[in-house]
């Protein structure tokens, strides 16, 4: 849809289109990293959790394949939480040079501009607000993915390893956390498809994640003010 | 047409009548094969008179081959008391080798060979019940060569046995009570356990009936092998037989729910899955006789033994998870569904996903909709002003100039 965008009004543009880099390499391996071991623990972890299926039974029918199982779903669990430690790392490595953007961070804009959004959405608005370098719900997905995942991540680790929690733990904590994960995955796998993947795949094929690269016309028409703050312009497009 | 309501009607009642006497011709039917059965399965006349002539004689007896002394007596009383004795079933019903006086010669060595020789007489009568016994542990391990192995008559005297059901088969409670006693006759230490067993108790000491003799867990004819990976992962259910029955728990305040807590607990998933997909194959995973044993299965507050007692629990969790420490036993839900008082965590991580699911994820479903709702009116109603289809993408360009005004 973006793409097509651009031609027809002003082909000369089309030729000398410009784009801005919207996630660094590293960024983009983060996310391929989250991405891919993310799906290995949902498809692993779902069979384990609905068990009484007959799909998960036919996986599940011996101990040698429930031991496989669940050895890929931790061998996944251990990149991620590698990739998690990276990350936060790196934050805060940022944090201390004084580097890290605030972009990501939640603030009152971003309740503006969901207000501003569901007027939008009834009607009572013409236009969408205009959005900074990421927009609230660019921001919920991050913190929403962010805290599932630390949910998920502590949770997994406790019903992993259960005698050695509990030497410091109530034993309690086994099964909440039990509950906890297994609540939490489908939590996210429905946030996931219904509001990351409506996001970036129906309401526009957003590929900036793999090519890291946003288009003018869409940095202008999605993050306008981004897109103003970069070109140093105020105001609309030329 | 009189004619033809005449044979109408004679024709109805015909039909009718006739199928009536089929109606009753097929209800006594399986009664009268019943009893011609166990008539024409005397195969003579010979009546027990002449056999009780020398029978009767008290300390009659015979010296085997083996040296061991072979009771030829027959207690007349007893016998005729006996199931056998009042339903007409005579000496050589079973004993049909010997119909005349001499006898023929004796075959047999040992007092086990004796039995042996006769227990196969029983099917003649009982072909269900026997052909049970075929499946056995017992028969295999007497086909296996062990003598000794139990056959119809180590369990029923044939010269003294009582009625044991009702007319339905349904075993009489009077009979129950004995029922270990029989099995003691060659599993005598596994009863010497078991009599001191919560279950085992209650039946010897109190008569009490509700609980679980040896053959309610181990089958009465066809006897499995309790040591198989299948006999293993099929506890859980043999056990919730009787307690997931509401009638027999309330007696005893005991929770039904013990089976789906143990289901829906780590262990209890992965075996009641196995025993579904594979229910041979042997599992690491314990079931309820793992933890609450089984010929010595106690009461839950029992000092000893009872698994509400924390010291017993976490022996029993360290029996496979040896570094288990006082905390552990508490990551099991011990049976109990989570509650403000049992497991408040658990219940409340609960309670709050049931709210937050719908509450969050619920509006941001319905934001989506709204959203793909509006791009797809926006998309269908920009083409307004313009002519043709294309420029629908003109329209949305001019987008940042609208915004202009949309804003503060």
């Amino acid at each position: 849809m973006s793409g097509k965008r651009a031609n027809p009004s002003q082909p000369a543009r089309f030729a000398q289109e410009k784009s801005f880099l919207r996630f660094t390499l590293g960024q983009r391996w983060e996310h391929a990293i989250l991405l891919l071991s993310g799906l290995v623990l949902l498809l692993t972890g779902l069979p384990q959790k609905y068990r009484e299926f007959s799909l998960s039974q036919d996986l599940l029918s011996t101990p040698e394949r429930v031991d496989l199982i669940r050895q890929i779903h931790h061998i996944a669990a251990i990149i991620l939480a590698l990739e998690v430690l990276y990350h936060i790392v790196r934050i805060i490595v940022l944090m201390a040079r004084r580097k890290l953007p605030a972009d990501l961070l939640p603030n009152w804009q971003d309740l503006r501009d969901a207000g501003q959004m569901l007027q939008y959405l009834l009607f009572m608005r013409k236009d969408k607000p205009k959005f900074g370098r990421y927009n609230f719900e660019q921001k919920v997905t991050y913190w929403f993915v962010f805290f599932s995942i630390a949910i998920m991540g502590i949770s997994g680790f406790i019903i992993w390893f259960p005698v050695k929690f509990t030497q410091f733990l109530p034993g309690g904590v086994v099964p909440a956390a039990k509950l906890a994960h297994s609540t939490e995955s489908v939590v996210l796998a429905i946030f996931i498809i219904i509001w990351h993947v409506y996001h970036v795949h129906i309401e526009r094929m957003n590929l900036s994640m793999f090519t890291g690269r946003l288009s003018e016309d869409e940095m202008h028409e999605f993050h306008e003010k981004e897109y103003d703050r970069l070109t140093g312009q105020t105001g609309g497009k030329k | 047409m009189r004619l033809r309501t005449f044979l109408f009607v004679t024709g109805l009642v015909i039909c009718i009548v006739s199928f009536g006497f089929a109606v009753s011709d097929a209800s006594a039917g399986p009664s009268q094969a019943k009893e011609a059965a166990i008539v024409s399965s005397a195969p003579s006349q010979i009546d027990d008179s002449g056999c009780l002539a020398c029978h009767n004689k008290e300390g009659f007896s015979v010296e085997l081959d083996s040296g061991e002394t072979l009771s030829l007596n027959i207690n007349t009383d007893a016998f005729e008391q006996s199931t056998h004795g009042s339903n007409n079933v005579t000496c050589v019903t079973c004993h049909s080798d010997i119909s005349s006086f001499p006898h023929p010669e004796r075959t047999t060595e040992t007092l086990r060979d004796v039995k042996l020789k006769y227990y196969t007489s029983c099917q003649q009568c009982h072909a269900e019940q026997f052909t049970q016994t075929l499946d056995s542990v017992h028969q295999k391990s007497l086909a296996a060569g062990n003598n000794n192995a139990a056959v119809c008559a180590d369990c029923h005297n044939p010269h003294t046995q009582q009625k044991i059901t009702d007319g339905t088969g349904n075993l009489l409670p009077a009979a129950r009570l004995h029922i270990p006693e029989t099995c003691a006759k060659c599993h005598g230490a596994i009863y010497d356990t078991y009599k001191e067993s919560v279950h085992g108790k209650a039946l010897t000491e109190e008569e009490n009936a509700d609980v679980p003799t040896c053959i309610d867990c181990h089958g009465v004819h066809n006897i499995q092998d309790p040591t198989t990976a299948t006999f293993r992962n099929s506890t859980p259910y043999l056990c919730a037989k009787c307690h997931t029955d509401a009638a027999i728990m309330q007696k005893y305040g005991l929770s039904t729910e013990v089976l789906n807590t143990y289901v829906a607990d780590f262990h209890g998933t992965t075996v009641v899955l196995f025993d579904k997909t594979f229910p041979d194959q042997p599992t690491n995973k314990p079931v309820c006789t793992d933890c609450h044993g089984f010929h010595d299965v106690a009461r839950g507050d029992d000092p000893e033994k009872g698994l509400s007692v924390r010291g017993n629990l976490l022996a029993r969790c360290q029996q496979c998870h040896p570094d288990a420490t006082a905390n552990f036993p508490d990551s099991w839900l011990s049976h109990y569904i989570p509650s403000p008082e049992k497991y408040p965590m658990v219940y409340y991580i609960n309670l709050f996903y049931k709210f937050f699911i719908p509450a969050v994820l619920g509006p941001m479903a319905i934001l989506v909709v709204m959203d793909f709702s509006r791009m797809m009116i926006n998309r269908f109603r920009k083409p307004k002003p313009v002519v043709a289809e294309k420029p629908a993408v003109k329209a949305k360009k001019s987008k940042p100039a609208d915004e202009e005004s949309g804003h503060d």
